[in-house]
């Protein structure tokens, strides 16, 4: 016996919520742009947010991926998701202020093409496949490029690799204290890689429904936030950096408090500290 | 990973007209990678499709049981296929990327040596905690005699399950599933490294040792991006669980190489291009 | 590369003694909070009309769980380090906030499945929620801090080329493999599967059927702690230990012979002296067991 992965019907279709997570993720990822043209970092934390849109838009395409039964479990989806993201991610950054753009379309074409391999060369013969996989991929490509703008303040690969430390209070260029030479992208890799598949994951389940699961998806997101604005600390000014922990610290107890409301909401009974129910008719 | 699912929609055999596409944009990331890389990124392309075709191959080794190896009622290691191959590929590139200041060569056989040991281990604890945790003899539920040792199966397999533990083959084919996975995902690293290493520097005009650690990083983000995607392909093809080499599955192994060797090549491409271009 | 082979030696040493805990915490946590391929069965369960008060933390497998609490924790304690804080205080907080994030995810876990199994009648029980909970957390701090204290010394004191959130990503994801590997059938069968005789695997018949009533009283996953630190959680440590422990001792001490390749060798005669004793382990199995067709009373009582 194995137990069955069951979706519900209805709610907001999956290409509305597709919309709302490209447009939302970009904007908010061009909205960090603010911060060169203002000569601040505090713009920095919109990076963030694109994140949380591009989670948000990524856990719905798992959802719609593995209701098909691809025979694996949920969380390779995540890894495929951000290890093709990554890729595509990192060439984009060296395309100046089209970055978001273009790591957009480099997602897509290889999404397109793994999905295609997935489809047609390993005969999965899944009709959502290719659709879903270069979703996948755009958002965690997303994600990756949002998280790192939002700790490095811009999308600019020169900024990624270039970082600066105090020895002896003065301050020198390094470029291992950097976000690309001190490997934090890989701490980003791993925080999409878990979040985008987490919602789905665990709010799997006969009662399973949209709400619910697009809610866990915006706490994962901001909780990943959390940790990359702590990890922001040591690239951007101490002032940008507690903004961005703050925005992400109010945006995760809203949103972890509404999935506990929808969880009660939904639960067959909330029970404390009580004995085994046995249902009626029996074990 | 639990290997939660519905119907498995996998299918046998080939499909040959996705294949020759999939063989036509092998090519064509190829020369575009000529084009702008010229020779020396040329090369270090086809150590990345090499490299990604063995981590394909070396997945299939690999003895998963998934969900009822976890009770002791199907043989192989209770975890999911992609993410043990991940754990072995990348001690072994652990040990590989050590090695890498010593020569290509060493440094290869550092990699595939990391990744078989760590397997090695496992899979002997595994085979420890069945017997002497659990009092249970390794069967197979695929073949009724052990390729190798000859050891016969049927009588050993506990009643109302399809075998349990780890027989020789599957730990043999553990092992081989490592050293294959450590290996490719150090060719990899190597090649990749060799990119940045004689890149970076003319590019940004600094000495080689300032802007080695970003060189290091790049490498191995995307050698672990690309392993992950290689072990998640190759897990599709394997539809979950899998008993080793022994197992009718293995056969499937032809078309994860050719998706892989595709895979590797054209995300291998975009990684060439972040400094070539 | 290594300087001086007597620091080498013993950094080896400690990094090994490191990650053994780090085995048995891990898989003590995972079985405490019930995560990975033995979860399935906690799923299964309401399905089949056995209603448990099992924790169902279903995050992901161990393997990428771990990757991330570990990359996470090294990648906080490398951004608090290139702030100039002190080096065990960062690695202490960059842990502190990875088993805050583990413990989230750990909760929303649990709150999720469960609400979903609203159809078969499984309350969520808000106590297991309060008292596990922090268990968990507590046995992943040693883990996580234990691991990336360990890459914390390659990288400092072994030179490995890796920054540490790499490393942390890399020995976490090993880790989880490492850790899952050994310690799933133990609790999967053992412990969840109590009832069925001792010396088979689980019949498919007997799906969902886990233990639900336990020694006194209704089972909780708190008691998993107990039961996997008898025998799965040291056999994890074993196992992640000897893998780290071989993988850093070749290189240390091999690694100045024959240009390189007498590490290459070493390992290559580790690996076949470990396959010699897994074959007498599985002979010893089938001679002292003996098969279940010919004499079913006797194997049963062939118990080790």
């Amino acid at each position: 016996m194995s137990v069955k992965v069951e979706v519900s019907e209805g709610g907001v279709p999956h290409d509305r919520i597709m919309a709302i997570g490209l447009v939302g993720s970009l904007v908010a990822i061009y909205l960090t742009y603010l911060n060169v043209l203002t000569g601040t970092q505090l713009f920095s934390f919109f990076g963030g947010i694109g994140a949380v849109f591009a989670i948000w838009w990524g856990t719905d395409s798992i959802k719609t991926l593995c209701s098909y039964g691809i025979g694996t479990g949920v969380p390779s989806a995540g890894m495929i998701s951000l290890g093709s993201g990554v890729i595509a991610m990192l060439l984009a950054t060296k395309m100046g202020v089209a970055s978001p753009i273009g790591a957009v379309i480099i997602a897509a074409v290889l999404g397109v093409i793994l999905g295609f391999l997935s489809d047609k060369v390993l005969n999965m013969n899944i009709p959502v496949m290719i659709r879903m996989l270069t979703e996948l991929t755009i958002a965690g490509a997303l994600i990756l490029l949002g998280f790192s703008s939002m700790a490095t303040g811009s999308f600019a690969f020169l900024d990624m690799i270039a970082g600066s430390t105090t020895f002896f209070g003065i301050e020198v260029a390094t470029y291992s204290v950097s976000l690309i030479g001190g490997s934090v992208i890989a701490v980003i890799f791993m925080l999409g890689g878990i979040a985008i598949q987490h919602p789905f994951n665990a709010c799997l389940g006969p009662n399973e429904s949209q709400d619910r699961t697009q809610m866990c998806a915006a706490e994962c997101g901001f909780l990943s936030m959390i940790a990359v604005a702590v990890m922001s600390f040591a690239f951007l000014s101490v002032g940008a950096a507690i903004l961005g922990f703050i925005v992400a610290f109010i945006g995760w107890i809203y949103t972890y408090m509404e999935y506990i409301k929808l969880s009660k909401r939904d639960a067959f009974a909330w029970l404390d500290a009580k004995p085994i129910r046995e249902p009626k008719g029996g074990a | 990973m639990s290997a939660l699912g519905g119907a498995a929609a996998g299918g046998e055999g080939i499909n040959p007209t996705a294949s020759v596409i999939g063989i036509v944009v092998l090519l064509i990331a190829l020369g575009i990678t000529f084009f702008i890389a010229s020779t020396g990124g040329t090369i270090a392309l086809i150590g990345i499709i090499i490299g990604g075709a063995l981590i394909g191959f070396g997945v299939h080794f690999v003895p998963v049981g998934g969900a009822p190896a976890a009770m002791g009622q199907a043989p192989g290691i209770a975890t999911g296929v992609a993410m043990l191959a991940a754990g072995a590929g990348l001690a072994g590139l652990f040990g590989g990327a050590w090695a890498a200041s010593l020569g290509f060569a060493v440094a290869l056989g550092a990699g595939a040596v990391g990744g078989g040991l760590m397997m090695a281990i496992t899979c002997l604890m595994v085979n420890v905690i069945y017997v002497f945790g659990m009092g249970i003899p390794s069967a197979s539920g695929k073949v009724d005699k052990d390729p190798i040792t000859g050891d016969t199966f049927p009588q050993y397999k506990s009643q109302g399950t399809e075998g349990h533990g780890l027989p020789f083959i599957s730990y043999v084919g553990g092992v081989i599933g490592g050293t294959l996975g450590g290996l490719g995902g150090t060719l990899i690293y190597l090649e990749l490294l060799a990119v940045y290493a004689a890149a970076l520097p003319t590019l940004y005009n600094v000495p080689l040792e300032e802007v080695l650690p970003v060189a290091v990083s790049l490498a191995g983000i995307f050698a672990v991006g690309m392993f992950l995607i290689n072990a998640v392909l190759t897990a599709y093809n394997i539809t979950g669980t899998i008993e080793g080499p022994h197992d009718p599955k293995f056969k499937r192994f032809p078309r994860a190489v050719i998706a892989a060797a595709v895979a590797s090549a054209v995300c291998g491409m975009v990684a060439i291009m972040v400094v070539a271009l | 590369m290594v300087e001086n082979l007597v620091l080498g030696i013993g950094v080896t040493a400690l990094a090994g003694a490191l990650a053994t805990v780090a085995g048995a915490a891990e898989d003590t946590e995972s079985d405490i909070g019930s995560q990975g391929d033995p979860n399935s069965q906690v799923q299964l369960a309401p399905q089949m009309g056995y209603i448990h008060r099992i924790y169902n933390k279903a995050i992901s497998g161990e393997p990428p769980a771990y990757g991330l609490w570990c990359a996470l924790g090294a990648g906080i304690a490398w951004a608090l380090m290139a702030i100039n804080l002190n080096a065990i205080l960062a690695l202490i907080v960059g842990a502190a906030i990875a088993v805050f994030v583990q413990g989230v995810y750990a909760t929303t876990a649990y709150l999720g499945r469960t609400a979903s199994l609203a159809k078969f009648e499984q309350p969520v029980y808000i106590d297991i929620l309060k008292s596990v909970t922090t268990v968990t957390m507590a046995h992943a701090f040693v883990a996580i801090f234990t691991t990336i204290s360990m890459c914390y010394l390659m990288v400092a004191a072994l030179g490995h080329p890796f920054p540490l959130p790499l490393l942390g990503l890399v020995w976490g994801i090993a880790l989880g493999a490492a850790g899952s590997a050994t310690g799933n059938p133990f609790y999967g069968k053992e412990r969840q599967y109590q009832e069925q005789k001792f010396g088979a695997g689980v019949p498919i018949s007997a799906s969902g059927n886990i233990v639900r009533y336990a020694e006194a009283g209704q089972r909780s996953s708190l008691d998993n702690g107990w039961f996997t630190s008898k025998l799965a959680g040291p056999a994890s440590g074993l196992c992640f230990g000897l893998i780290v422990f071989f993988e850093l001792w070749r290189t240390v001490l091999f690694e100045s012979f024959a240009a390189g390749w007498g590490a290459v060798i070493a390992g290559v005669v580790i690996i076949l002296i470990f396959m010699v004793i897994d074959r007498y382990v599985e002979t010893w199995a089938r001679n002292t067991f003996g098969p279940y067709a010919e004499a079913p009373a006797e194997a049963e009582e062939a118990a080790s």
